[in-house]
């Protein structure tokens, strides 16, 4: 059995933040991965400026072939039924279009640690002062000891069904795909990312250019059909947008998503001395970018193994109080009174939003709050507000939400 | 494959070109030196007699800085005991391209004498005061040693250095290396121009005498250039006469005022030593102070009357009726109180007063600045400006001190610029548009126990940098600048120029990296 200081499961952008932290402390941390890699990831790539500035500071500039074309994205459009359309800059100018297959790989390298690619995980075991982990490789067993382990594993994290197996069960889950189609006629401009706040479309509705092609993305609850779903989608854009694109290629994909967590500070963070981080902690921005954020507080997740060693301090003590400065950031970006009265997000809706005529500020309050009834049977409207709330009075997030 | 890029340059970026504006496209926290030759290495400097420590025993000691925020381990540890000991591993390490870190009190806050691999190299072994003449009013010492350890040497002499940092666990090499503020730099300047020569080990391992009369333009290089041309081992520093202090104090409640009425005595030389400690931006305490009864006359018969701050009872009554009318502000109340409790009497201990006079205000402040304000995390980002744009300075930075954290103390002085070191000055702490003083102000939140992520610190931290690039600004700190703001302040020729300069003294760019290029 291989015995090092810390396991991370997964080979992503998290994964990669909290390896270098680890590493250039000194630590022997291993990185297994399911896929071999470089493996494919799917993913809008329409990163944030803080994640850029974390990737620039931390891994050094990005090499050419961690983008895709357009190479970057200008900000975001919002489009609501009304037909009002709302382009927002980015503060700070563009952000790269990551090539997730080729990004992560780049940023798990240039961390140092030791990736064993190929090595599915499969379960662990908590001894108290160290943990073991159980994963196969080819099909045979393999098993390492640590005395941490980093859950850094995506939406559906394998980690956190380990310690807590029920956890799966008490949230919604979400569906998004996104289809690619040679584009006949596109008048959406190619420099932004595109969203609908439309609830006829679906819970996350968007479109933007890669690589010649044009993407058409769908987010529902999960159960519901993605081809139909699509479809509509397809047909509003060429109806509405003038969207002409030739039938989806066959590389279509998708994935399972957790939207709530962060919107609700029910974040999960793990159990002694497993750690979850990224989405797997259930960090998400709005609209849907979760890189920034899983970049700071995969970092986070690796500066608290580091800090509670140095102190001789229970890792989760340390990771949750050092972890509540990216829930403030991160839950405050779906807090409509910071989202009222500060400016909680990468672009300045406020101002676009003062740039509309007055009809149209009406307009398109009135289809958002149409939007937002469309996540009513989720039953988070009370909990959004008392965590709005709570937030002038204790300065955060209650802690005692958190898994 | 991935692409090497140049140290100190800027890489290709693929992304649009006004992507992240102003920022530069540089690595600011290193990647770890992937220890390539690093057993030839320390099998070359053992064979020459050096003793380099490995082991997470012996490196973990140094795992960070009084920063607290960047960890990293190096590979070895060497213990400084001579120039000819740092002379072999200089050498050694050209030849083997290992990065070699120095460290001296370990005062930075952004991981600059934290090592990303390589060696470090503890100049703390380097400590001896060599010589000291009285007559002369010079001292030779090693680089190693502490500013209070000097100052202990000094006292018996009844002689003083004339600036130290306040913090007196950094070291002389590394103070002569970055700057360095007192409360008389306004009169004397910055720590850095009070050494009149020096001892360098430069990068390739060369033991060089060097003073603006010899070798001049290391000499140049060497002070305030963050240890980027040479490794500094002994110094020799101008002295005074040591004299106890009668301190007055000045309380406002105004930023702005305060800084305008220090401004005032420093342009008028109506102190010999000034400066600004507030607490938040509620109570802004102006310190004045006297070596001298002539002095402290003059300064009442011609200056006091102009001052337009408080006494401690005169404030104390006008803060009471401050927050009488505005009850819901009481807890700031409360903290004014339990702060001015714990501090003030620290200024006043009977052990340090005699006839009303401070005696030693070395250990004074640093008793001080250790007890109430330091914590495990030093995170003191600062900004240095021309005096006419220092106002705006210190409001912006206390607007994004209130925005992060609750409370905080901002440490305001003036450093009286030397005109014949402009060349010290070039790409420094000094802002390159100061003429006769430059000032400096240190925004030092108080942690008071809490923890918060490297990114909270990180984002609190660059949010005062922005700040000093907008107004052509300077950084002055324990530690190095940080690397991504560099160029943004000084812009590429004269960064270019200088690691032209370092590129030719030091090849394998080995010494230091990471720090400013």
């Amino acid at each position: 059995m291989r015995s090092v200081d810390v396991v991370i499961v997964g080979a992503s952008l998290a994964a990669a933040a909290a390896a270098k932290r680890l590493v250039d402390a000194g630590l022997e941390t291993i990185v297994i991965e399911r896929k071999e890699l470089p493996r494919h990831k799917i993913c809008s790539g329409i990163l944030s400026p803080r994640g850029h500035r974390f990737l620039l500071e931390n891994f050094g500039p990005l090499p050419s072939e961690t983008v895709h074309q357009p190479t970057s994205c200008r900000g975001v459009t919002f489009h609501f039924p009304s037909m009002v359309s709302m382009p927002m800059d980015f503060f700070g100018g563009s952000t790269p279009h990551l090539h997730r297959k080729y990004s992560d790989h780049w940023a798990i390298q240039r961390s140092g640690a030791e990736v064993h690619d190929r090595t599915s995980f499969a379960g662990l075991e908590d001894k108290g002062d160290h943990v073991v982990v159980q994963a196969s490789r080819n099909g045979e067993p393999v098993e390492y000891r640590a005395r941490q382990v980093i859950g850094a594993d995506g939406p559906s994290s394998p980690v956190v069904r380990a310690v807590y197996p029920g956890y799966a069960k008490q949230i919604p889950w979400f569906f998004v795909g996104q289809k690619f189609h040679d584009i006949i006629d596109c008048p959406l401009s190619a420099d932004y990312f595109h969203f609908w706040f439309h609830p006829g479309l679906g819970h996350y509705t968007w479109s933007h250019a890669r690589d010649g092609r044009q993407i058409v993305g769908v987010g529902f609850k999960r159960g519901d059909n993605f081809a139909r779903k699509h479809e509509v989608v397809q047909r509003y854009l060429e109806e509405k947008h003038g969207v002409r694109l030739q039938p989806a290629a066959d590389d279509h994909e998708g994935c399972a998503e957790n939207f709530g967590p962060s919107l609700i500070n029910r974040y999960v963070f793990g159990k002694g001395n497993v750690l979850a981080t990224g989405q797997a902690a259930g960090f998400l921005n709005m609209i849907g970018e979760g890189m920034s954020c899983a970049l700071h507080s995969g970092a986070i997740s690796g500066e608290a193994v580091v800090e509670a060693r140095r102190r001789n301090r229970p890792v989760q003590e340390v990771y949750r109080r050092m972890i509540a400065s990216e829930v403030r950031r991160c839950t405050d970006q779906w807090n409509p009174l910071k989202i009222a009265f500060d400016k909680p997000h990468e672009a300045d809706f406020p101002a676009a939003l003062m740039q509309l005529g007055w009809r149209d500020r009406a307009k398109v309050l009135r289809d958002m709050w149409r939007f937002i009834v469309l996540f009513k049977e989720f039953n988070w409207g009370r909990q959004i507000v008392s965590g709005a709330l709570q937030r002038p009075v204790i300065g955060g997030y209650s802690m005692q939400r958190w898994l | 494959m991935i692409p090497r890029v140049e140290p100190g340059t800027v890489g290709p970026c693929p992304v649009a070109a006004d992507a992240l504006q102003g920022i530069k496209r540089q690595q600011t926290n290193p990647a770890r030196w992937n220890g390539a030759g690093w057993q030839a290495f320390a099998d070359a400097v053992r064979a020459a007699g050096v003793e380099l420590a490995e082991g997470a025993i012996a490196c973990g000691v140094y795992l960070t800085d009084a920063g607290g925020t960047a960890y990293g381990l190096p590979h070895g540890v060497v213990i400084a005991r001579s120039a000819a000991q740092i002379s072999v591993l200089l050498k050694a390490a050209q030849a083997h391209r290992v990065p070699l870190t120095v460290r001296g009190g370990g005062l930075t806050t952004e991981g600059e004498s934290v090592a990303f691999g390589g060696v470090l190299l503890d100049m703390t072994g380097m400590s001896r005061v060599l010589a000291i003449d009285a007559a002369a009013l010079t001292v030779r010492t090693e680089a190693g040693i502490y500013w209070h350890s000097l100052a202990e040497e000094l006292r018996r002499e009844n002689l003083d250095y004339l600036s130290a940092p306040l913090n007196l666990t950094s070291s002389v090499g590394g103070t002569l290396g970055v700057g360095g503020i007192d409360v008389n730099s306004a009169r004397l300047g910055c720590s850095a121009d009070q050494a009149l020569s020096l001892q360098v080990v430069t990068p390739t391992g060369d033991i060089v005498e060097c003073s603006d009369d010899e070798n001049a333009e290391l000499f140049q290089r060497v002070i305030l250039g963050y240890g980027q041309f040479g490794i500094i081992t002994e110094a020799t520093l101008r002295l005074r006469p040591y004299t106890p202090l009668s301190m007055h104090y000045y309380y406002y409640s105004s930023l702005r005022t305060a800084i305008e009425d220090l401004q005032m005595l420093d342009s008028n030389d109506a102190s010999d030593y000034s400066g600004i400690l507030t607490i938040m931006d509620c109570a802004v305490n102006l310190l004045v102070a006297f070596d001298s009864g002539e002095r402290e006359a003059a300064f009442r018969k011609n200056w006091a009357s102009r001052l337009r701050g408080f006494g401690e009872f005169g404030f104390a009554l006008s803060m009471a009726g401050h927050y009488a009318l505005r009850p819901w502000k009481f807890r700031e109340a409360l903290y004014l109180l339990q702060r001015k409790r714990e501090v003030f009497p620290e200024f006043r201990r009977t052990e340090y007063m005699r006839d009303g006079k401070m005696h030693d205000r070395s250990v004074v402040f640093s008793r001080a600045v250790w007890k109430h304000w330091g914590s495990r995390n030093m995170v003191i980002p600062d900004l240095a400006t021309p005096a006419d744009r220092f106002i705006e300075a210190v409001e912006r930075g206390n607007a994004v001190c209130r925005k992060y954290f609750r409370h905080y103390t901002l440490y305001c002085v003036g450093i009286r610029l030397r005109p014949d070191h402009g060349p010290h000055y070039e790409m420094s702490c000094i802002p390159p548009a100061a003429q006769g003083w430059a000032y400096g102000c240190e925004f030092e939140p108080m942690i008071e126990g809490g923890v918060y992520s490297r990114d909270h610190f990180q984002s609190f931290k660059n949010a005062i940098y922005d700040i000093g690039v907008d107004l052509g600004a300077s950084y002055y700190r324990f530690g190095g600048m940080m690397k991504g703001y560099i160029r943004r302040v000084f812009g590429d020729e004269l960064v270019d120029r200088h690691l032209a300069m370092k590129r030719r003294a030091d090849p394998a760019m080995i010494l230091n990296r990471d720090v400013i290029f």
